[in-house]
């Protein structure tokens, strides 16, 4: 990623957002996470998120290697987010957008809301420069 | 309170209104509370699912026994029509969905189609699986 598209992608960072010490642990919560994650602050991320870390995990440490921001789109706990992970100064910023919820109700609206998902996916890969960002997709049997 | 023809199951009773007007002691934390509300509107979304069997039963005047998807489970339930016109529900709890990654996601919808395809009517699950696959492709 130059410089240029760094700085692009600060800007269009989603507004909810936490930041990470080195040991995962949560050291900020954004308002907008306030709520459901207010008290997630001083522990380990990974413990109150099954098997989060594999999801996660790989964009946080190649944010961290590199030190340049790392875009991503994952599914995780029935939704599709636009993770954005920062490396600073005061540690790893994770900026996180909600872009496709799963509705189990039905099978018909579960079947609708895969296609709204795959259609979001497909907006996502034409945006994105990189298609190591859907590692986390490739779960998918 | 109804005779209970499953005592093991977990089960409620509706009247001919699809009202809750019994609760089984298996589903008295979940349902106790909605007793003399109308089915369909605790349960959102949930009345074109479940409806047609339960009025196929009472027309039949036989027990009817089904597979159904709702609220990411799969359940067997079994209503049984009682003579004044309540109708008996009994289910059993087959699968559940895990949304927590794609993997279990997938993994977890296979199991649950497997069961559903008991029942025929494949139509929609074929879309659906279409849909998986398109996803599957796309990353």
């Amino acid at each position: 990623m130059s410089p240029g598209t760094a700085d692009t992608t600060r800007s269009s960072a989603p507004g909810a957002y936490f930041v990470l010490d080195d040991d995962d642990r949560v050291v900020h919560l954004s308002r907008e996470f306030h709520d459901t994650r207010g008290r997630g602050v001083g522990h380990v991320l990974w413990d109150h998120l099954p098997r989060a870390r594999e999801i996660y995990g790989p964009s946080f440490a190649e944010a961290r290697a590199t030190g340049r921001p790392v875009e991503t789109t994952i599914f995780y706990a029935g939704r599709l987010k636009r993770v954005l992970a920062i490396p600073g100064g005061d540690g790893l910023a994770v900026h996180v957008e909600n872009l496709a919820e799963l509705d189990v109700t039905s099978l018909a609206t579960l079947t609708r809301s895969l296609e709204r998902l795959d259609a979001v996916l497909a907006d996502r890969a034409s945006a994105l420069p990189d298609r190591r960002s859907h590692a986390s997709l490739q779960a998918l049997p | 309170m109804a005779v209970t023809v499953e005592q093991e199951t977990p089960f409620v009773v509706l009247d001919d209104r699809d009202r809750i007007v019994g609760v089984g002691p298996k589903a008295e934390s979940q349902f106790g509370p909605l007793v003399g509300a109308r089915l369909w509107e605790c349960f959102p979304g949930s009345e074109p699912l479940f409806k047609p069997y339960y009025d196929a039963a009472r027309r039949s005047g036989e027990p009817l026994t089904f597979v159904q998807f709702y609220d990411g489970n799969v359940a067997r339930i079994r209503a049984v029509p009682l003579a004044d016109g309540r109708l008996e529900l009994h289910w059993e709890q087959l699968a559940r969905l895990d949304t927590l990654t794609l993997g279990s996601l997938a993994e977890s919808l296979d199991e649950s189609l497997a069961l559903l395809d008991e029942q025929g009517e494949s139509y929609e699950r074929e879309t659906m699986r279409r849909a998986l696959r398109v996803i599957q492709g796309g990353v």
